[in-house]
């Protein structure tokens, strides 16, 4: 038995670009058990780009499940998106969970958009300024409630979908001085606290797809600029993991 | 604008370094384009912009922000438009 999960970020949809998506997700129920995507699903985080992004994806033959991305704050409409996007059957995550029952197993996806903040030894710290505590305390804050909804989670396979990334591996080709910005090892720790099968991220267009957290656990950066096809599928088997 | 105020001349203003840095920013705000990932380098009175976008239509974009913020440069529009394959393999983790 194995969990095939979907994955693509950084669609950025927008009216321009109105159905040249759904038209590349054509049979992803022979490929895939499930689609994750991580964040960025407009350009602009209008309510009328997220309605382009609810029709792109909505009644498909396999559950959808999306975070959010910072272009999907940008027009102060992400409230509004994520209920466009629950209309139409998607399941939106803001730091909690969701279940989804494959065959006979099943998969839980935690995640949220994530935050920056860098990573060990080169980042910002709660210091000084209310703006830079406010910063950091954002990202430690998502940290914190990824564990508590990993720990809830009692499913054969886990898998946590972020717009940020969790470690440096997967910038490798985007500029260092922008990666604190990219991303935060916070969301590593919380992951490898409680251990899962894959951390599937987006945000870092000019990365790489593959990396490792520090405990071990397989990093995918799926920005659709990275992936250069409509979507990646890991399958996963094998062992149940610890919980 | 104050007349008294002494007259500070700021020659390093318009050094291509702070041009391209502005070019950049405009890049990432203005809605036009909201692309953030797009790389700026001035030499002379070239400006060349390198990067991924969607579509033809958000690289002509790029373009055209570029040149309102830099008008007089000439603009090398290197930008090319993501290509999406298929799926392709899956991967077993
Ligand atoms: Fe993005
Ligand atoms: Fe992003």
């Amino acid at each position: 038995m194995r969990i095939r999960v979907a994955a693509v970020g950084d669609v950025h949809l927008g009216e321009d670009l109105r159905g040249r998506y759904r038209r590349r997700l054509d049979g992803i129920e022979e490929r895939a058990d499930v689609l994750l995507i991580a964040g960025d699903l407009t350009r602009h985080g209008t309510p009328e780009e997220g309605r382009v992004v609810a029709d792109e994806f909505r009644d498909l033959p396999i559950p959808v499940v999306t975070v959010l991305g910072n272009h999907d704050y940008q027009s102060d409409a992400e409230d509004e998106i994520v209920a466009l996007l629950r209309d139409a059957g998607i399941r939106v995550l803001q730091d909690d969970s969701t279940v989804i029952q494959c065959g006979d197993l099943r998969l839980g996806v935690v995640g949220g958009k994530g935050f920056g903040g860098g990573f060990a030894g080169k980042c910002a710290s709660e210091f000084g300024e209310p703006q830079m505590k406010a910063f950091v305390r954002h990202t430690r804050e998502i940290s914190e409630l990824w564990h508590k909804a990993l720990k809830g989670l009692n499913t054969e396979h886990r898998v946590v979908l972020s717009h940020y990334s969790p470690v440096k591996d997967t910038l490798a080709g985007e500029p260092l001085e922008i990666y604190p910005f990219l991303g935060s090892y916070l969301l590593a720790e919380a992951v490898d606290a409680e251990g899962a099968d894959l951390f599937i991220h987006g945000h870092a267009h000019s990365g790489v797809e593959k990396g490792l957290t520090p405990g071990g656990v397989r990093v995918r950066n799926v920005a659709l600029p990275v992936l250069r096809r409509a979507y990646a599928v890991y399958s996963l088997s094998g062992e149940e993991t610890e919980s | 604008m104050s007349h008294e105020a002494p007259h500070h001349v700021a020659p390093g203003h318009d050094a291509p370094h702070y041009l391209a840095a502005r070019v950049q920013r405009a890049l990432a705000e203005d809605e036009r384009t909201y692309e953030l990932g797009i790389r700026v380098d001035i030499r002379g009175d070239q400006l060349f912009l390198r990067g991924q976008v969607e579509c033809d239509e958000r690289r002509r974009l790029v373009a055209a922000v570029a040149e309102d913020t830099a008008p007089g440069l000439r603009v090398h529009n290197e930008v090319t438009v993501v290509e999406v394959r298929e799926p392709g393999e899956e991967e077993a983790l």
